[in-house]
């Protein structure tokens, strides 16, 4: 059984069909990257996932059950965890608060959250020494690693990750991706949607290729790289392979 | 919902239903006692009221807590021209009505600016300043108020009975109902929608919101006060419990209750908060309770109220219009007159912006020559977007210059810089949704339009004149685009691909030198993209320069004359399509460098 | 000079009542963006609540301060219970309309629940019993304090700092202040989201509670229509501060009970409300934000 499994997703916004059945898999462990131009549709696929929008027909099963009717913070819950598009971190909370609230669900154990976050100051010192800082005053690859250990303190099975080298800086954009290396090593599977899709398949395992709220292309990533269409999706134009 | 198409009956409805509901008014003295008509009176007060608040909170989208202020100033200013200086009641209407508008000016001017929350507790607080002033002072009559103003008098008849007051509240509301119409039918009346709508997108389309905010306002003081000086006559006493903030609450209710920017809305709602109360009565104390919980359950079942506008209309260029309007216009009526003059469209030196920790921009610079396609390309979170909204003056720019044909545009707001000839469109899409599709292309019109205020209010020749000459160019944008068929449609109804072409079609209503376009194509198939690039080029050919935003490399490629690359906010490319294909930078920063990631890394959370 | 101190301390105990109407206030706008029009009202049924336990438990004997103690835990819970219901029937379902239609049910709630007294009490006043309250005071730079009034003052402040604490550093109030900034994000954190907005109504029907039985043994007499001027007063407080400002609703609130002490004492009762809405007025339009207010981010 996949770690998760959709199938048959469609997803509206308004009278707009923004997922037009969409079908895929994610296994235990695995990075999966999903590809595409602006606009077909990735980021509607992680926000159906992660329970942000709710999808008019099709089934999300994680972990063997139905999520595609579960408020998103039962979702996250189960062990899901999605950094969204645009890092979406509390600018108005400390970069402590912020990781704190990553620890939401442990509240109750409040020792175990202090655990955590000081295991991602160690990972992460840039955020030890701007704990105290309002978030909103990091800068754009510190908030992007903030993002990341914020989710990663309640340890979920699967992380979506939605354009987590955004806007960085090449040698900031090289410990991103070092850090989701270091996150697979840690057992978690990730969902990644990227625009670096070089280097986003020299990581995944497999890949998808989007167009228009739909998949085109599935293979392994080492396939995928080769492949003429994923340059094409990516810059445009008629594919020079056909399917 | 709405229903697709105007149904026989819906049609038949909207064809005889004024009269009838007209009929029934004038009968209504005729079928009940004189409690009920008194009744009938303060529903009739209340239309008058709703109506003109309707235009504040329903049009311009414009919570106000204190409309019983103008009602008050109206009331005052008859209340004491008739006693004091013994003026007719007919003679203080004026006064009353300029009066009020003074006040709207006074409260609106400087207060207009602030967030539609801080601006709805400052018209409360006015409400209560007046009501207080009004309590206190000596001339006002303090707490008693004023007695013994004369009834209205006509031609030696006095409004005396309640029957004929009745009837002189329904020739007001009927005098009102006429003019708020005549502005809702505006090029006014248009910008307060798209205002409530969509206020930045707006101002992008060139609504000075400012300006547009007071007017709702002056004409809503105008109408509040005159139902105001009406009601002084009627009672011929009036004292400060009349204008109470919960006054101005019941009237909130009247536009809200009915159904905001609806005529028969307001109406309706009108006849339900007064006169649902009395028909309560039986129920004693439990009367306020019982409206207060249906209250609370008609706002849950219906939150767009008991009669919404429509917000689809009848297509002004369909088959059942023809003739009226007039011959379509050719494709040659949009071509632009060539503006002469060297040099570039736009010129952009020197941006940077940041936000918080991030430069979204560093020192991008790039020219537009006259009647190219140029575009900006990079992958996400480039700046290509934030460098739009520098130049369209929606985001403050930390430094650099933009000229347009050779002019600045440094510090304009961004309706100046749609007037001086520089249109976009948005990456989201941002239509008036609730506006239909031509309205939205009027919309874009209104920086051209000449239309005064006055002309907007009596429908002048020249208004009339402008308003058919707007739809026939609506019509030809409309045409242009794709879109003629479904001009009554509502923007939101449209697919994705039709709401893209609409918003270009109202950037390009706004007769630009030079049309921004913010990722046209995103979430188009490869089809729809070729023939957006179709349209883009016709865009080029009437004469628009274009500057375009977008992924997509080859199709970019496919019609550009000048493509300028941005990555991590900085320019890396500037050159013929040709050119750039051959940069290797450019095609890194699309792909990323294939960089060798460290594999000797530790497990996390370990 | 002592008569300028009378004044300041009568303003700032009436402002510690205005003070914690206006927390609700600012709570409720920082976290769904509703003014809460039914909000005064919940002060209003807090004052009955309390009145009424006073009642139950002065005809049971119970010394004085017992009574009070029951008084006011119980007013507290039920108003709180009964904003939660408020929110969970009336605002939940409206959450993504038209903001405008969610004010129109507010104002419904706020008849209902001034009718509803209005039914339950009588429409006259009520008045807690007579020397409930110690009338020992003491001189302070020339005014007189009443133990009351400090003793009072000081709960509305334990109250005021034990609420900002809570936002300060718990899980749920962190979590309160993350999703009055971004509803999504929340949500991703585990946040449930609908939860901490019933939260943040039972706080604030709780607080306005409070100061509904304090101003009710303050100045003895309650009646159905009392929530009105004081939703008023302590709205205006919660912009005047910055609405969803937390501190900027407590200066407020103080700021305008000094305000309108001094009005009332230097000019005259009749105009100080007049007084209190043009400073606010000016404020506005000179510092839009509120005293405190911090600029609040526009989305595109």
């Amino acid at each position: 059984m996949a770690l998760l499994e959709v199938q048959d997703l469609h997803t509206f916004y308004g009278s707009i069909e923004a997922l037009r059945g969409l079908s895929f898999t994610v296994e235990e462990g695995e990075i999966v990257a999903l590809l595409g131009s602006n606009g077909a549709g990735k980021t509607t696929t992680l926000r159906s996932i992660s329970g942000l929008e709710r999808p008019r027909s099709g089934a999300i099963r994680f972990l063997g059950r139905d999520i595609s009717h579960m408020p998103a913070h039962r979702i996250v819950q189960l062990g899901l965890g999605h950094v969204p598009e645009g890092r979406r971190i509390f600018v108005n909370l400390s970069v402590e608060e912020n990781l704190m609230l990553g620890g939401y669900l442990l509240r109750r154990t409040p020792r175990e959250v202090q655990a955590r976050r000081d295991e991602v100051f160690e990972r992460l010192p840039r955020l030890l020494e701007r704990r105290h800082q309002l978030a909103g005053t990091l800068s754009g690859g510190e908030q992007q690693m903030l993002a990341i250990g914020r989710a990663l303190i309640t340890r979920p099975r699967l992380l979506a990750l939605d354009e987590p080298s955004m806007g960085l800086a090449p040698i900031l954009v090289q410990s991103i991706f070092q850090i989701i290396a270091q996150i697979r090593k840690g057992g978690t599977a990730i969902l990644l949607v990227e625009q670096n899709a070089r280097q986003a398949l020299r990581l995944a395992d497999r890949g998808y290729v989007l167009e228009t709220g739909s998949i085109v292309l599935a293979d392994t990533a080492k396939a995928l790289a080769e492949n003429r269409r994923v340059q094409a999706a990516y810059l445009g134009g008629e594919p020079e392979v056909a399917l | 919902m709405v229903a697709t198409r105007l149904g026989p009956a819906q049609s038949l409805i909207t064809r005889y239903g004024p009269f009838v509901v007209l009929l029934l008014a004038l009968a209504f003295p005729l079928g009940v006692n004189a409690y009920w008509v008194t009744v009938g009176i303060g529903i009739l007060t209340f239309a008058m009221l709703g109506l003109g608040l309707n235009l504040v909170v329903g049009y311009a989208g414009l919570l106000d807590l204190g409309y019983a202020a103008f009602y008050a100033i109206g009331a005052y200013t008859t209340a004491l021209l008739t006693t004091v200086f013994h003026m007719s009641f007919w003679a203080t209407l004026p006064f009353a009505v300029i009066f009020s508008a003074l006040a709207g000016v006074i409260v609106g001017y400087p207060t207009l600016r602030l967030r539609s929350d801080y601006l709805a507790i400052v018209t409360l607080g006015f409400g209560e300043i007046v009501r207080i002033t009004a309590t206190n002072l000596g001339f006002t009559g303090g707490p008693n108020g004023i007695y013994g103003i004369p009834s209205p008098s006509l031609f030696g008849f006095q409004f005396f009975s309640q029957n004929s007051q009745y009837y002189l509240a329904l020739a007001f509301v009927l005098f009102v109902l006429f003019f708020t119409r005549q502005l809702a039918h505006s090029r006014l009346g248009r910008a307060w929608l798209s205002l409530r709508e969509d206020e930045s997108a707006s101002e992008a389309v060139g609504v000075p919101s400012v300006r547009v905010k007071l007017w709702a306002y002056v004409f809503g003081a105008i109408f509040g006060g005159l139902a105001g000086a009406f009601f002084a006559a009627r009672l011929t006493a009036i004292s400060p419990d009349s204008f109470t903030y919960t006054q101005s609450i019941n009237i909130l209710m009247v536009v809200v209750l009915g159904g905001m920017a609806s005529f028969p809305g307001v109406l309706l709602g009108a006849a339900v908060v007064i006169g649902l109360p009395e028909m309560l009565r039986f129920m004693q104390i439990w009367r306020l309770f019982v409206f207060a919980i249906g209250l609370i359950v008609l706002m849950l079942l219906r939150p767009q109220g008991i009669w919404p506008a429509a917000s689809r209309k009848e297509n002004p260029f369909g088959p059942g219009q023809a003739g009226k309007l007039g011959p379509p216009l050719p494709l040659d009526a949009l071509r632009r007159e060539e503006t002469g003059g060297e040099g570039a469209a736009l010129r952009v030196t020197g941006l940077r912006r940041r936000f918080g920790g991030v430069t979204a921009v560093d020192d991008v610079g790039f020219e537009v020559r006259r009647g190219e396609i140029c575009s900006i390309i990079g992958p996400n979170g480039a700046g290509k977007t934030t460098v739009f909204n520098c130049i369209t003056g929606v985001t403050r720019t930390d430094a650099g210059d933009v000229q347009l044909d050779g002019r600045g545009l440094n510090r304009r707001q961004p309706h100046q810089v749609v007037a001086a000839g520089l249109s976009r469109t948005f990456q989201g899409i941002r239509l008036f949704k609730n506006m239909s599709v031509y309205e939205n292309v009027l919309v874009g019109m209104y920086p051209h339009q000449r239309a005064s205020v006055l002309d907007s209010l009596i429908h002048t020749g020249r208004q009339r004149r402008e308003e058919r000459e707007s739809l026939l160019r609506c019509q030809a944008w409309l045409r242009f685009c794709g879109l003629e068929e479904q001009a009554g449609h509502r923007a939101s109804e449209l697919s994705y691909g039709d709401q893209r072409r609409l918003e270009i079609a109202r950037a390009l209503a706004a007769q630009p030198k030079v049309l921004l376009l913010d990722e046209p194509a995103a979430g188009m198939n490869p089809s729809e993209k070729q023939s957006l690039m179709g349209l883009v080029r016709r865009i080029r050919d009437l004469g628009v320069t274009v500057v375009l935003i977008d992924h997509d490399m080859n199709l970019v490629m496919g019609v550009s004359d000048h493509v300028v690359v941005l990555d991590r906010g900085r320019k890396i490319a500037d050159g013929t399509p040709q050119e750039i294909q051959a940069d290797e930078r450019v095609v890194d920063a699309y792909l990323g460098r294939d960089e060798q990631t460290d594999e000797e890394v530790g497990a996390w959370p370990s | 000079m002592s008569v300028f101190v009378q004044y300041l301390v009568n303003g700032l105990t009436i402002g510690s009542f205005y003070a914690l109407v206006a927390l609700g206030y600012t709570m409720i706008y920082g976290i769904i963006r509703l003014i809460n029009f039914a909000h005064g009202d919940l002060f209003m049924v807090g004052a009955f609540a309390g009145w009424f336990v006073v009642g139950i438990a002065a005809g049971m004997h119970l010394p004085v301060a017992v009574q009070l103690l029951l008084a006011l835990l119980i007013a507290m819970l039920a108003v709180g219970l009964l904003a939660m219901g408020i929110e969970r029937v009336a605002y939940q379902p409206l959450l993504k309309a038209s903001r405008l239609s969610i004010l129109i049910t507010a104002l419904g709630v706020s008849l209902a629940l001034e009718n509803g007294a209005m039914i339950a009490f009588g429409a006259g006043f009520d008045t807690f019993p007579p020397n409930i309250l110690p009338l020992s005071g003491f001189q302070f730079l020339g005014a007189q304090v009443g133990d009351v009034q400090l003793a009072m003052f000081v709960l509305s402040v334990v109250l005021m700092v034990g609420l900002y604490l809570f936002v300060q550093y718990t899980p749920v109030g962190t979590a309160m202040r993350a999703l009055s900034f971004d509803q999504d994000a929340a949500r991703l954190m585990g946040i449930n989201v609908e939860g901490v907005v019933l939260i943040t109504f039972l706080l604030g029907g709780s607080l306005a509670a409070a100061s509904g039985v304090m101003m009710g043994l303050y100045y003895t007499q309650i009646n159905f229509m009392m929530g009105f001027l004081m939703g008023l007063r302590a709205f205006t407080a919660a912009v005047l501060g910055g609405i969803g400002n937390i501190p900027g609703a407590m200066v407020g609130g103080l700021l305008i009970g000094v305000l309108q002490s001094l009005a009332a004492g230097y000019i005259s009762s009749q105009w100080q409300d007049v007084i209190v809405f043009a400073v606010l007025i000016l404020v506005l339009v000179f510092k839009p934000t509120g005293i405190f207010g911090e600029r609040v981010v526009e989305r595109m």
